[in-house]
């Protein structure tokens, strides 16, 4: 998990961090939306600027951003890859039996820049928001989704405690690790299905004590009052201010002139 | 009415069979108490005595099978009335890290009121409340994972606190705390109790903690066996033993010399008051050589006392402050001893110095060790440093330290789970991390018990999952067998249990399974962390007698990790005390526990028996500073006593 920069929350104060989850969630939204609707070389300058914006009030370093994409580099070269050799049209080069056309490099370029700015613009949302206001977010913005008897409230919750429980668990897998070491397993040689196997004593304990800890925990919840969502007030309830409303207004001229670039085809 | 009654209350668990008809297994049969608004009761009793499904019953989370319990004047069985109850009888649980809710302190602790709907305004004033009361308010932004065992539980009594409870109920909530953690929650509870008037009823397996109570229920199958105030209870030694349970050591001394007719006292409680006691009892013992020199050792015994009783001071703001760091090895094998020492009675743990032959080449040894956690980042914390030791064949070790001071590390790299950063260690004389050394080979002949080990229990049966270490190392399925056999007879588990899944045994049981399953391996040293951990007085009992065997009678090495002065004072000859990442101590048990004030200032102490002794010197009495044992202890008293006596008579 070392060097993974993807998802992690980056801790600085900034506009942008100090906004309402909503509008992120909203920001994001439109942002991917607007990347497919993107055909020309401006709408792209235009997506490319608006990123560049809400990084540099984000206060997030680019170096540490540029790091996040390493993981997908590779996801990235093979799309750009295929695109290049398979797109058909005017061939411009032609190497054993591929061929490069202009329109694929074309399309590959479009199609790289828009998958970098589409990881990119989407991790921003992570890289600012703590994993709890992303989870009141959700719950607050798809509360609608009640009216068709969609647990809202209740999925938030969950994801608010798998979130809770993920550094526990991986420090116990550690501790279960170590202790079946200590009692000579291996965890490292033998073929697949051999390591596969030799997991066992490993995932099992892990599952058993996951199962515990739920129950203690629904326990727990259950003796401080927990009955749902129903009647629940929040301690720091979502709230909007100015800088919100701006924002919004922003996200929609955004959103506005990437949709007026697209029908006037510029 | 009062404010709890419980009457004529059964419970019954109901479980399906695989075939499909119910097995009902009776928790509670027929209990009936009332406790008074404000009381502060404890709860003994054995694993499986049936005081936790009593506790549950108080919270209706859950409701009794026959009979009614009110609390506050309302029905624990009334629908209706559930949240309310709930809000009035808050509950704190034993793990820790499974009542936590939420990912922000502040935010766990309104976890409660936001389920009671309480408005914004009002909740945070409450938060606030409940976060200043239990000392926690500067950690309030933090995530609970960043603290300690002790300061966790306090955000989960402030969670309670935030609902306004009028009774907190402590599930075995100490148990899996380290002892500086006991004492924070402990003096929150008693604080709250004495400050604020709740009413409190503690569920613990510490008799220590049993004198903080104004009131003692001791349950024994589903039933109450014995009520009175903790004298009361401690009085009665034999019948708490029939019921699997135990007095403190001081209690235990007084005992002991009461039945010597020393002491007539029915019960003491602190070393203090043994102290007072005695020297009434026997104004003669009090010599003058020794008066002048000791008002240290007096405050020091004092102190103890306060220490095991939580005294009403206010919260241990103390322990949350950074701890000054305390480097440098102070040796021991300098200091002077008790003459007396010498010539009192040799102690009755029976344990005999290592042979002499052996102290040549150590089984183990490390050399200049050093770690760093997240090394090369600017996160890097060191978590050992510079450190040597030397583990001889036969030795019976007890390593020390508060939680944090790097005892845990320190045994990882004892079977090479952990590769140092710095230095090497040595299985004798050969380095673990060379190129030709065996690391599986080594963890067979070094075997490591973790903390709780029972959570690695996977196989269906028993004896299977003893026999995963064996097979490990290769050995024809016949030789696992029987080695599994002989290690599940040394630990003492009864043959009917072999064949049952691990997860049907009692926890002392699966603890002594786990332990097989090391022991199965047949180590040459035996390193257990904790190994009594979160047990019942007789589990605790009948692990570390257990483990005491295979060091006499197999001559196994041993290291055992303990927060207990007493069980480590009482089993290991050698005692190494870790401080931030340092050794503190390395010496004889007897001149380590004479330090008891360099051993508090790193949040140990001594035992109880090493604080009554010194109580008596402090009062003129000569007897030595330290004693291993209870029954070195009263042979020390007797001795003195005898002196005075036979003083007198010439005079």
């Amino acid at each position: 998990m070392n060097g993974i920069t993807i998802g992690q929350y980056y801790n600085v104060d900034s506009v942008i961090h100090r906004l309402d989850p909503r509008v992120k969630l909203f920001a994001t939204l439109v942002y991917i939306v607007s990347l497919f609707i993107a055909k020309s070389p401006a709408a792209y300058v235009l997506a490319f600027a608006f990123l560049a914006l809400y990084i540099g009030l984000s206060r997030v370093s680019v170096k540490y951003i540029v790091r996040g994409l390493k993981p997908i580099v590779f996801l990235l070269l093979i799309s750009v890859l295929f695109n290049l050799f398979l797109t058909k049209g005017e061939v411009v080069l032609r190497i054993w039996k591929l061929q490069i056309t202009r329109e694929g490099i074309v399309f590959s370029a479009y199609m790289g820049l828009r998958l970098i700015l589409l990881i990119v613009g989407a991790s921003m949302m992570t890289y600012t928001t703590t994993p709890n206001q992303l989870t009141d977010g959700l719950e607050r913005s798809f509360r609608f989704l009640n009216v068709i008897h969609v647990p809202v409230h209740e999925i938030a919750m969950m994801m608010s405690i798998a979130l809770r429980f993920i550094p526990i668990l991986v420090e116990e897998t550690d501790k279960i690790r170590k202790a079946q070491m200590a009692r000579g397993a291996d965890f490292e040689s033998g073929n697949i299905i051999r390591r596969v196997m030799n997991m066992i004593p490993l995932l099992i304990p892990l599952f058993i004590s996951a199962i515990r800890r739920a129950t203690d925990l629904s326990m727990a919840m259950e003796a401080r009052c927990y009955h749902g969502g129903e009647g629940r007030t929040r301690l720091h309830p979502l709230r909007y201010h100015g800088a919100d409303r701006i924002a919004y207004l922003v996200i929609l001229a955004y959103l506005a002139g990437m949709i007026l670039l697209r029908v006037f085809g510029i | 009415m009062s404010f709890i009654e419980v009457d004529n209350v059964i419970h019954d668990y109901v479980s399906e069979t695989e075939e499909g008809g119910e097995v009902t297994l009776r928790a509670l049969s027929g209990v009936s108490f009332t406790v008074q608004a404000g009381e502060f009761i404890a709860i003994l009793g054995h694993n499986g005595s049936g005081k936790s499904t009593l506790a549950k019953h108080i919270n209706a989370l859950l409701t009794p099978t026959e009979g009614t319990v009110w609390v506050d004047g309302r029905d624990t069985r009334a629908e209706e009335e559930l949240l309310k109850i709930r809000k009035t009888a808050g509950m704190v649980f034993q793990n820790p890290d499974n009542q936590i809710i939420a990912s922000i302190v502040e935010e766990d602790v309104a976890f409660g009121p936001e389920n009671m709907g309480v408005p914004e305004e009002k909740m945070l004033r409450r938060v606030d409340e409940a976060l200043q009361t239990v000392g926690m308010t500067e950690r309030r932004h933090q995530s609970p994972n960043r603290l300690s065992g002790g300061q966790k539980q306090r955000v989960a009594i402030a969670g309670v606190l935030a609902m306004r409870p009028k009774c907190i109920v402590l599930d075995e909530a100490t148990a899996m705390l380290d002892p500086k953690g006991r004492q924070e929650v402990l003096k929150t509870v008693s604080r709250l109790n004495k400050e604020e008037g709740i009413t409190i009823l503690l569920i613990t397996h510490y008799m220590e903690e049993v004198p903080l109570a104004d009131r003692v229920i001791v349950m024994d199958g589903g039933q109450i066996r014995m009520t009175g105030t903790p004298r009361e209870i401690f009085a009665q030694w034999d019948l708490l033993k029939e019921l699997r349970l135990t007095v403190p050591q001081i209690t235990e001394l007084g005992h002991t010399l009461k039945a010597d007719g020393l002491l007539s006292a029915p019960c003491v409680l602190t070393a203090q008051e043994l102290a007072e006691e005695i020297c009434r009892e026997h104004p003669a013992a009090r010599s003058e050589l020794q008066t002048a020199a000791e008002p240290e050792t007096q405050a020091t015994a004092r102190k103890a006392d306060e220490q095991t009783s939580a005294g009403q001071a206010g919260p241990e703001t103390a322990a949350d402050g950074p701890e000054n760091a305390a480097g440098g090895t102070v040796s021991v094998s300098d200091e002077k001893t008790a003459p007396e020492a010498a010539d009192g009675p040799s102690g009755a743990s029976g344990q005999a110095a290592a042979p002499e032959e052996a102290r040549d080449v150590p089984v183990l040894s490390l050399e200049k060790v050093g770690y760093a956690y997240e090394a090369g980042t600017t996160m890097e914390r060191w978590a050992l440093e510079d450190i040597n030791i030397d583990i001889y064949a036969g030795q019976f070790i007890g390593l020390l330290g508060h939680t944090g001071s790097g005892k845990s590390t320190l045994i990882q790299h004892l079977n090479g789970l952990v590769r140092p950063a710095r230095g090497r260690v040595l299985y004798r004389g050969e380095d673990i991390h060379g190129k030709d050394f065996s690391l599986r080979g080594l963890r067979g002949k070094v075997g490591l018990v973790f903390q709780y080990p029972e959570y690695q229990l996977f196989e269906t049966d028993v004896i299977t999952d003893v026999c995963f270490g064996p097979k490990n190392l290769g050995l024809s399925a016949q030789e696992c067998t029987a080695r599994a056999q002989k290690a599940l007879q040394a630990v003492g588990l009864p043959e009917k249990a072999w064949k049952k899944s691990p997860f049907e045994l009692s926890g002392g049981q699966k603890r002594r399974a786990a332990i097989a399953g090391v022991l199965a391996m047949e180590p040459e040293i035996l390193i257990l962390d904790e190994p009594t951990a979160g047990l019942d007085p007789a589990g605790r009992e009948e692990i570390l007698g257990r483990i005491a065997a295979l060091h006499r009678e197999k001559g196994i090495t041993v290291v055992l990790v303990s927060h207990s002065m007493e069980d480590v004072a009482r089993m290991a000859q050698r005692i190494i005390v870790m401080d931030h990442g340092h050794v503190f101590m390395d010496g004889p048990a007897r001149e380590i526990f004479i330090r008891t004030q360099e051993l508090e200032k790193v949040h140990l102490g001594s035992p109880q028996v090493t604080y009554a002794l010194q109580a008596l010197r402090a009062q003129g009495v000569p007897v030595p500073p330290s004693a291993r044992t209870v029954a070195e202890a009263a042979g020390y008293i007797r001795q003195a006593l005898g002196a005075a006596k036979a003083g007198e008579v010439t005079a």
